[in-house]
């Protein structure tokens, strides 16, 4: 948990997760595309339980949903999910070496997942095997990377 | 460090989350069932949409500045040679529409002699593949024209060479497109060659298509042009969608399994163009057995694509 954060940080962490999960990844690897919001979801109710939890994940889902095209609700409920367990092991969480955070993040963003194609194929979309497994796997070799540059902008800018 | 405080700010969320997170399954779970089962929510959808069309502008951003930066570095005679090819094409195609639009008034005047509808032409406007659904099990594009353009959920998309798809929905400055590759979508078509009428379904391959429930003995042939057939009301008559690659006959089953390649060129066109049908009663064969039916995605409204 972060003593300070930084709100221009935080709302263009979350616009650029919404731009990233819409363009500027090859074509032809949309499957390994991380899940840019799931591990924005994270971080921000992991750093930051006491300002964003379940209702602004479940926001911030809810657009993904219209980016996405999927049934309204769909992304929002996962987001909510992932925000839900976050808050529930955070103080665990803040414990773990950077690679057990790593297999938490796997972990939770692979729940996410699965939870969203688990909806999406009750409304009728076609069985895709294990492969939405991917983007949590990309997510977790991110997830460093993407942890230690958002706390050097809020340590700086908080 | 004061016990207090620190112990605040670790359990500031004491056991509200699980009553939050509750809250937002049953709305969810209605939300979905609305969105999915009973199509409520295209407004709020749209309204979001609309929101987010600087999120797309951003997105689409690094490649407008990577044509702008190609184009900075075209030489003056590059250009000058693309214009002179450009207006060498135009003096051809202009010549064939000055033939066309003799064939065109020779047809209408043949048909009114028969007593059926004439035939009016589409209008189209120019729109621009902006970006492409991220999800990768679906086909998807979303094209810079919206409901301030006059488009509307259910207009055909074309672009060059043939029939993509149609539009699934609109926000004001944007309009999602589903490619005939989804493997929700369905055409119904004819052949060219004998009018014969069946479905084109995608199968979420971008470069084949199936042609379902024809059969076993019908008249079909490698190479055969596939056209829309305007069966449905949903899309324009007359448009090339698919040419049929591959036949194959299984002894025993009562339809041939029949593979078609899309003429559109799905993944690679970035100009497409959106077309308005034009106000007038639909084609009047369009009364053979069987085939008003298709599964899915047309017919369900017809006429819903129309605009003055």
């Amino acid at each position: 948990m972060l003593s300070v954060i930084s709100y221009p940080v935080f709302a263009l962490s979350l616009i650029l997760a919404l731009v990233f999960s819409i363009s500027l990844f090859p074509m032809g690897w949309f499957e390994f595309r991380p899940e840019w919001l799931g591990l924005m979801v994270f971080y921000w109710t992991f750093r930051a339980p006491a300002q964003f939890g379940i209702l602004l994940a479940w926001c911030a889902g809810l657009l993904l949903d219209v980016l996405e095209a999927t049934p309204l609700g769909v992304n929002g409920l996962a987001m909510a999910v992932i925000a839900f367990l976050v808050l529930t092991i955070h103080q665990r969480l803040r414990m773990y070496p950077m690679p057990q955070q790593c297999l938490m993040v796997f972990l939770l963003l692979g729940i996410n997942q699965m939870l969203v194609h688990f909806i999406k194929q009750t409304l009728g979309a076609e069985d895709a095997g294990f492969s939405y497994l991917w983007p949590a796997l990309t997510s977790a070799l991110v997830w460093p990377v993407v942890c230690i540059l958002l706390d050097n902008l809020n340590r700086k800018l908080g | 460090m004061a016990g207090g405080a620190a112990i605040k700010t670790i359990f500031v969320q004491g056991p509200v989350p699980g009553f939050r997170l509750l809250l937002v399954i049953v709305i969810s779970a209605v939300l979905i069932v609305a969105d999915a089962r009973f199509d409520r929510v295209t407004s709020v959808r749209s309204a979001i949409g609309t929101g987010l069309a600087p999120v797309h502008w951003l997105g689409n951003a690094p490649y407008e500045l990577q044509d702008w930066v190609a184009g900075l570095f075209t030489t003056r005679d590059d250009l000058l040679a693309e214009n002179e090819d450009l207006k060498a094409r135009l003096l051809i195609l202009e010549r064939r529409a000055l033939k066309y639009a003799a064939l065109a008034s020779e047809n209408n005047e043949l048909r009114r002699l028969m007593n059926s509808s004439e035939v009016l032409d589409d209008r189209v406007i120019v729109g621009e593949i902006v970006g492409v659904s991220p999800d990768p099990f679906s086909h998807e594009v979303i094209i810079n024209k919206g409901s301030r353009d006059g488009v509307t959920v259910g207009q055909a998309i074309l672009d060059a060479h043939g029939l993509m798809g149609q539009v699934q929905q609109t926000s004001s400055f944007t309009s999602r497109v589903l490619l005939v590759s989804d493997s929700s979508h369905a055409v119904p078509v004819e052949a060219v060659r004998n009018g014969l009428r069946a479905i084109l379904l995608g199968n979420g391959d971008i470069n084949s298509l199936e042609l379902v429930h024809v059969p076993d003995t019908a008249d079909i042939r490698e190479g055969d042009l596939l056209v829309s057939s305007g069966l449905g009301g949903r899309f324009p008559k007359g448009y090339p969608v698919a040419e049929v690659a591959r036949i194959t006959k299984e002894p025993g089953e009562p339809f041939v399994n029949i593979e078609a390649t899309p003429k559109a060129r799905l993944n690679q066109s970035s100009l497409v163009l959106v077309v308005f049908s034009p106000d007038g009663e639909p084609d009047a064969d369009g009364n053979g057995p069987g085939q008003e039916d298709p599964p899915v995605n047309i017919g369900l409204e017809p006429g819903t694509g129309e605009v003055r």
